[in-house]
């Protein structure tokens, strides 16, 4: 005799607090999946998406564990097998020889007054900057997103990302430094600085 | 020790690794104008990438999708 399969009981209380606590992660999670697909409407789709999973898997949330970077690694993982394969783009940055402080070292070299280096960062449009940013291969694209924009730890990032510690760190160090190159060439171009 | 500040910016460096490059940077002036820079980079980065205001219809629609969904089982 086959036993009906009882389903487990729903839970009003688990869906007051996905609402309390996951909601109000919709700005950032937004912003975040902007910067990943780099249009309006992927990103929309990618944020109901992660939402959607992260509705349904909220049970299976380990208490006391970090919710928000749970909740990021939903977002990832989603954005890596759902627009990842659509995409054609390099996916490293050249290791090459650019100094480490590759911007501040170019600025210092202009003829911007001393000091007025951060000055000349705060010009640069916000479009210019978002684009150097999704400009990254995704790898570091995402390591520098969850670093400078999001603000998580190497360790968060290294669990989001499902990679070890090191490579965050090579990821965040060579993709900084593209994104300098690239703002420099901003800079350059918008004539923020003459030299 | 210019990956050390890195490091450090990052919130990365603990105890006295941390003590030491504070104190670094308090008398050593290339070191702490790197430092300063790379610090206004980052907040550069987080106003400018990072989302002031999700669109309303956004909102909505994360919402609708979650009410049609039955409360999560425990």
């Amino acid at each position: 005799m086959a036993r009906s399969q009882v389903a487990p009981p729903e839970d009003p209380a688990l869906r007051e607090r996905f609402e309390r606590e996951v909601l109000p992660l919709l700005p950032n999670l937004y912003g975040a999946a902007l910067r990943m697909t780099r249009n309006p409407q992927d990103a929309e789709d990618l944020v109901q998406e992660t939402y959607l999973r992260a509705y349904r898997g909220f049970a299976g949330f380990q208490e006391g564990t970090n919710l928000r970077a749970w909740v990021y690694r939903i977002l990832t993982n989603t954005f890596i097998n759902s627009y990842r394969k659509k995409q054609r783009e390099p996916v490293t940055v050249p290791d090459d020889d650019t100094a480490d402080w590759y911007l501040y070292d170019k600025l210092g070299g202009s003829n911007v007054e001393a000091s007025a280096e951060s000055e000349v960062l705060e010009k640069i449009p916000d479009e210019d900057v978002q684009r150097a940013l999704e400009d990254l291969p995704d790898g570091f694209r995402m390591a520098v997103l969850l670093a400078d924009v999001e603000g998580f730890s190497y360790k968060e990032i290294a669990e989001i990302l499902d990679v070890p510690i090191g490579t965050v760190m090579s990821r965040l160090h060579r993709g900084r430094k593209a994104l300098q190159k690239a703002l420099w060439e901003t800079v350059r171009e918008r004539g923020l600085v003459t030299n | 020790m210019l990956k050390q500040i890195e490091l450090y910016l990052d919130g990365e460096l603990v105890g006295s690794l941390r003590v030491e490059i504070e104190r670094h940077l308090g008398g050593c002036h290339p070191c702490s104008g790197h430092a300063d820079f790379q610090r206004k980079l980052k907040e550069v980065l987080r106003s400018k990438c990072g989302c002031r205001e999700v669109p309303a219809d956004v909102l909505e629609r994360v919402r609708t999708l979650l009410e049609r969904q039955p409360d999560p089982t425990a």
